[in-house]
């Protein structure tokens, strides 16, 4: 450890896995989405259709990584509120503290650096709400894509039950209208939503990387072994 | 305010496509009884009509038997058991005590020719034939004044007991102008209000009715709206599609007719026999789409081959419809049957959100502003390049800083 600097924990390993888990099934979402939007590569002629199931396979993919963001954003949601470790949502009440450390970090990032007027051992309520901003993001993709699956329950029914498209009809269909509408407007905003996770998920990193090269300490390890390192003013 | 909560409350109480087609044996019972009676009451009326549709039906040259297939098709379609075949050969029978007032507005009269078909009448025709159509301007042979005559005289005859079939959108802007019709130049607007006022039910056929249609299409310059914008507190029954199918309109008149009441409908007021089916879930191509085997282009290998469609811009699945089971012109064929995709006809807004013949991926979206039309991934990958010019300014700034503050450490 570099001398004067003391280790502090900022996510669990159950944090860590979910983070992970939620990187490697968004690039799946985004591959498997866009060749539901536009099939974009050949299937092999060799086969009859009933043997191949290139479509069905990648929205079998697709449906798989959103029952992968089904139970993290659950999770999550969780431990907004009930985590024993740090309670996010308590960065999220817009009272004079958070208010104060928000704007604090936004001058940071803007003066790159020149001021560093906060305390950056813990999560800060800039970095939280950015990550809430990720979360609603994809409780939006969930319920327009739930959405969209639903209408091929038309029957009504299901192989887990008739509960299962009740429940989507109910918590969904209201996506339609705030949407434009129609079926079309939902698959849209799905679509045109991915491009603003694609664009949340490029700050993000630049962010941790940046934070990680200027603020010197190792912010980028908190999502690896869970910690990283500040200056320890005890010490001094 | 109140009219926020109304529209609240409606988002999230809007039905869904969900058809209830098992409701207990006590409510088919009672549904019988009520059919049965009411068709009795209706067999002692004198038929508004003089055409007798056993007389059609073997000039058709069709038999007993072929009407009684049909008849139970039918009762399937509507979501009947079975037991109620009989009455629906009865209530087609005594069609022509259906009394139908037709309006023409802002239209191409593609269903009335739907609903004359040019050749070959099959059942659905006949039964159309003979209901009692009161008034159509475009068909009947009185014009001008005489038929405005004829059209208040239907209204006051059948005063609360025909059925307003509207075909065509009405143009709202500049005062409705855009559309008139009779020597007084009644607006097509004042019109349907004046016709609807003492209907029964009033029934929009056509895409243009239902949802505005192609009138309505970007940028709607007659302000085209469809009937339920306009008629308020009356039962109204949307039968969408371009055309609306023959098959349908018989549905809907048969179960008016059966039972007196309006079938059961979606949160877009379409009947659910007709339209709790998605296009895709019923289509002969779906394993090809499973498959990932797509027309690339028209006539190519894939075409050849019946291929999926979705890559031509099919919306089938985005659209509920029967067509891909019902078909079309005695169920002989169907657009994805003959190799082209499907436009989402029966859907709000086709022509804007889903006629673009090409993936919705693909195709060129006005953005909410108005203006610029972009695909989604175009609009995208701006999004993207916007933010990536913002990093690069800031990474770089922040490089250049860092330096100066390492060397102005150093020297210190
Ligand atoms: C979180 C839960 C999600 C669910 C339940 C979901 C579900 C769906 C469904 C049902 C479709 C339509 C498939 C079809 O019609 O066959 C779809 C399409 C799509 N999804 Fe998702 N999805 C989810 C998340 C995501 C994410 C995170 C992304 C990307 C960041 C994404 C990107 C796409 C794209 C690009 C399409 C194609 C839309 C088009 O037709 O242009 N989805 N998704
Ligand atoms: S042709 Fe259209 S409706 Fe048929 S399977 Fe392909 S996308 Fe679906
Ligand atoms: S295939 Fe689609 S566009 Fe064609 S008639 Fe049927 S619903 Fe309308």
């Amino acid at each position: 450890m570099k001398q004067g600097y003391k280790q502090v924990k900022r996510m669990t390993t159950a944090m860590r896995i979910m983070h992970w888990a939620n990187a490697i099934g968004m690039i799946g979402a985004i591959a498997t989405g866009l060749y539901i939007a536009h099939p974009y590569y050949q299937t092999f002629m060799a086969d009859d259709a009933v043997d191949k199931y290139v479509m069905a396979w990648n929205r079998y993919g697709h449906f798989m990584v959103a029952i992968i963001f089904d139970i993290t954003s659950v999770l999550i949601a969780y431990l907004y509120f009930f985590s024993r470790f740090e309670k996010p949502y308590k960065k999220l009440i817009p009272n004079a503290h958070n208010i104060a450390e928000f704007k604090a970090v936004l001058v940071n990032l803007l003066t790159l650096n020149r001021k560093k007027e906060f305390d950056s051992s813990h999560s800060d309520s800039f970095n939280t709400v950015y990550f809430t901003i990720f979360h609603l993001l994809l409780i939006w993709m969930l319920l327009t894509g739930l959405q969209m699956y639903v209408q091929g329950l038309e029957s009504g029914i299901s192989s887990i039950g008739a509960w299962w498209p009740w429940l989507l009809h109910l918590t969904t269909d209201w996506t339609i209208a705030v949407t434009g509408g129609t079926n079309m407007d939902v698959r849209m905003a799905h679509h045109t939503s991915m491009w603003l996770i694609i664009c949340w998920v490029v700050f993000h990193v630049y962010y941790q990387v940046w934070r990680t090269i200027f603020w010197k300490e190792a912010d980028i390890a908190i999502v690896v072994s869970g910690s990283k390192f500040v200056k320890d003013d005890t010490l001094n | 305010m109140s009219d926020k909560i109304e529209t609240v409350k409606k988002l999230f109480t809007s039905k869904s496509s969900r058809v209830e087609t098992n409701k207990g044996d006590t409510y088919y019972q009672d549904l019988f009884e009520k059919c049965e009676a009411r068709l009795n009451e209706m067999r002692a009326q004198t038929p508004a009509n003089r055409l007798d549709f056993s007389d059609l039906l073997e000039e058709n040259g069709i038999d007993r038997r072929e009407f009684m297939k049909w008849a139970s098709a039918t009762t399937a379609m509507l979501m009947l058991p079975p037991m109620f075949t009989p009455l629906v050969a009865d209530a087609a029978v005594m069609m022509n005590r259906a009394p139908v007032v037709w309006l023409e507005l802002q239209d191409c009269a593609g269903n009335s020719e739907a609903l004359l078909r040019a050749d070959g009448p099959k059942i659905d025709e006949i039964v159309l034939d003979i209901i009692s159509l009161e008034f159509h301007e475009t068909l009947m042979a009185p014009s001008g004044f005489q038929a405005e005559k004829q059209l208040d005289e239907a209204m006051e005859h059948f005063k609360g007991k025909y059925l307003l079939f509207v075909e065509g959108s009405i143009p709202m802007g500049m005062d409705g102008q855009y559309g008139t019709i009779g020597a007084a130049g009644e607006t097509f607007h004042d019109h349907l209000l004046r016709c609807s006022e003492n209907a029964a039910a009033v029934i929009a056929v056509g895409a243009c009715a239902t949802f505005g249609g192609v009138p309505a299409a970007s940028p709607n310059p007659t302000g085209a709206v469809g009937v339920m914008d306009v008629v308020k507190n009356k039962p109204i029954i949307n039968i969408p599609a371009c055309p609306a199918n023959p098959a349908n309109m018989v549905g809907v008149v048969l179960h008016y007719v059966l039972t007196g009441q309006v079938p059961e409908l979606d949160s877009l007021l379409r009947p659910k026999f007709a339209f709790g089916y998605r296009i895709h879930d019923n289509c002969e191509r779906r394993a090809h789409f499973d498959a990932g085997e797509y027309v690339e282009e028209w006539g190519d290998k894939g075409a050849q081959n019946n291929f999926c469609l979705y890559k031509m811009g099919c919306k089938g699945p985005m659209t509920f419809n029967n067509c891909s089971i019902v078909r079309y012109n005695e169920a002989v064929n169907w657009p994805i049957g003959v190799g082209r995709g499907c436009i989402g006809c029966s859907e709000p807004d086709f022509w804007d959100k889903y006629a673009y013949e090409r993936p919705m991926a693909d195709a060129k979206i006005k953005a909410p502003t108005g203006g610029v039309e972009k695909t989604v991934d175009e609009f995208g990958l701006g999004m993207l390049t916007a933010a990536g010019i913002g990093i690069a300014i800031h990474a770089a700034a922040s490089a250049v800083a860092g330096k100066r503050e390492n060397s102005g450490e150093s020297h210190e």
